[in-house]
């Protein structure tokens, strides 16, 4: 996998980590955005999502100590935890769908665009941003968020429809 | 279509979008990518979840750190006997003679005095039997991982001694006893230890510590009147008044750790993992290490994956391990549930 391969050189991150604990967030900020993804794209609410990510980075950070570097990149070995914690969740929900976490490769292009759009949120303009947020991570109204920003509820639909067109052409038009 | 229309079109289809059960799928580019944000995370659960991992990372650190300030403490720690390594204690000068006289008179002293207490509290022998053809049972293997445990004990000058535990009840009218100190007890009623009333342990005449190598009878060096070396009203190495190493109610399985006096476990049968298919075809290869007890009876019990490589792997791993057999870890002679890593390696050739 492209990214796999671009970012395999995160030895001193992990070896920093293993030495002093605390500088696991280094490797925490690297990796969130590709571990929450994982999830995002196979379960069905965003607090599902969020449950299993924190079950994986802290598994990792109990476990940093023991990783031994085998030249393979860290997230391989954070998709490794995530394949496990999504397969026990799975078999706690009564499904038995391994076969759909093995293929990594053909989920890496998700991942990925998927990082690419939460980055590219992190770049819209402030009001652009507020409103994709308050908008679609916390599920408010548009009556909601323009009282919050003191606009009119057409400002805010128009607000919402350039963050969208921008958050389009940031992804390079592929959608 | 202007803007106004355009926006105001875009946030209907939004509102349908964002309702409940509604079908996600939609050709519309823009409404993709609304159904995407949808599944964002949020900036608290980012930063909460970072803000914990540290909380973590520090506790980890401070563990780390107290580790290794114990290690330096173990090598600066002073000579507590300079009369053997004969160096001078203050101003005088130090002699090893000198040391065995003091060590052989207070250990003559001690004998004395303990030899005066054996002799008042002589206890009244019932039912003496010696035990001696019983012969070790492991502790069953529960469902559900066992800690229950019992000790007790009257302060007698030997272990406790080697036989079956009584019955377990949910309420305990009298600790079992071998040494009866009174022919008259206030309340007659049979011994019983803690514990489900259908868990069933060897049973027979003899009442004792089912891994006691004590034949002589003796309810044991600890305390509060049960069997035992500990503190309990059960029987056993444990405390609480179930049986085994364990504490409180239930039969026990006290978990120990390889070192002080705690042999590791070594396997008999470890059949090889099989490889998963998906590893396989990936040409996937890695180390899986297990953190298992290996119990007593050297079964393998509540395995748990200390280090993934995904791939299916671990499940293999697991699978594999359960099924290995073990001569357990020995403490003091007896076998004991230890908790050990298991790595496992998968290589393709």
């Amino acid at each position: 996998m492209e990214t796999l391969e671009r970012e395999s050189d995160d030895r001193p991150l992990i070896e920093a980590a293993q030495s002093e604990p605390a500088r696991f967030a280094a490797l925490y900020d690297q990796n969130f955005d590709r571990v929450y993804a994982f999830f995002a794209r196979r379960v069905s609410s965003r607090e599902q999502a969020q449950d299993l990510t924190a079950e994986v980075f802290h598994q990792a950070l109990a476990s940093i100590r023991t990783f031994k570097w085998q030249g393979a990149p860290f997230i391989a070995w954070l998709y490794g935890i995530a394949a496990n914690v999504l397969s026990k969740h799975w078999r706690q929900q009564g499904r038995h769908s391994d076969e759909e976490l093995t293929d990594l490769s053909s989920m890496g292009g998700d991942i990925e665009r998927s990082v690419m759009l939460a980055k590219a949120v992190g770049t819209l303009l402030p009001d652009q941003k507020h409103v994709i947020v308050r908008r679609f991570v916390d599920q408010k109204s548009i009556k909601e968020i323009a009282q919050e920003l003191g606009r009119s509820e057409g400002a805010i639909k128009q607000l919402q429809l350039r963050a969208l067109e921008n958050l389009r052409t940031k992804l390079g038009g592929t959608i | 279509m202007n803007r106004e229309q355009l926006a105001e079109e875009l946030d209907l289809k939004v509102d349908a979008l964002m309702a409940p059960g509604t079908d996600t799928s939609t050709p519309d580019p823009l409404l993709q990518l609304a159904d995407e944000l949808r599944m964002l995370p949020s900036d608290e659960f980012r930063d909460g979840l970072r803000e914990q991992l540290m909380e973590k990372a520090e506790s980890l650190e401070f563990h780390q750190n107290a580790s290794v300030a114990r290690d330096e403490f173990t090598f600066t720690q002073p000579d507590l006997t300079p009369a053997f390594s004969r160096q001078q204690f203050g101003a005088l000068p130090a002699d090893p003679r000198n040391f065995l006289l003091s060590f052989l008179s207070h250990a003559a002293l001690v004998a004395f005095i303990a030899s005066g207490i054996w002799a008042v509290h002589s206890p009244v022998v019932r039912n003496r039997i010696l035990t001696s053809e019983l012969t070790y049972e492991p502790l069953p293997v529960g469902d559900v991982a066992p800690h229950g445990g019992g000790g007790g004990g009257d302060h007698s000058a030997t272990l406790a001694s080697r036989g079956t535990p009584p019955k377990f009840s949910d309420q305990q009218l009298a600790p079992p006893a071998i040494v009866v100190r009174s022919e008259t007890p206030k309340l007659q009623a049979a011994p019983n230890v803690l514990g489900p009333p259908d868990l069933k342990l060897p049973q027979s005449n003899q009442l004792g510590d089912l891994l006691s190598p004590n034949v002589m009878p003796s309810n044991g060096a600890g305390s509060r009147g049960g069997i035992g070396d500990t503190s309990g009203t059960g029987v056993g190495t444990g405390i609480g008044g179930g049986v085994g190493p364990g504490y409180r109610a239930g039969y026990g399985d006290g978990i120990y750790t390889l070192g002080k006096g705690v042999t590791a476990p070594h396997a008999l049968y470890d059949p090889d993992p099989e490889y998963s298919d998906e590893a396989r075809k990936a040409k996937y290869q890695g180390n899986v290490v297990l953190s298992v007890i290996v119990d007593a009876t050297g079964h393998v019990r509540d395995i748990r994956v200390a280090r993934s490589v995904g791939m299916g792997l671990d499940e293999k791993a697991i699978e594999a391990v359960q099924k290995w057999k073990f001569a357990p870890g020995m403490k003091d002679g007896r076998p004991v549930a230890v908790q050990v890593s298991v790595e496992v390696n998968f290589r393709l050739y």
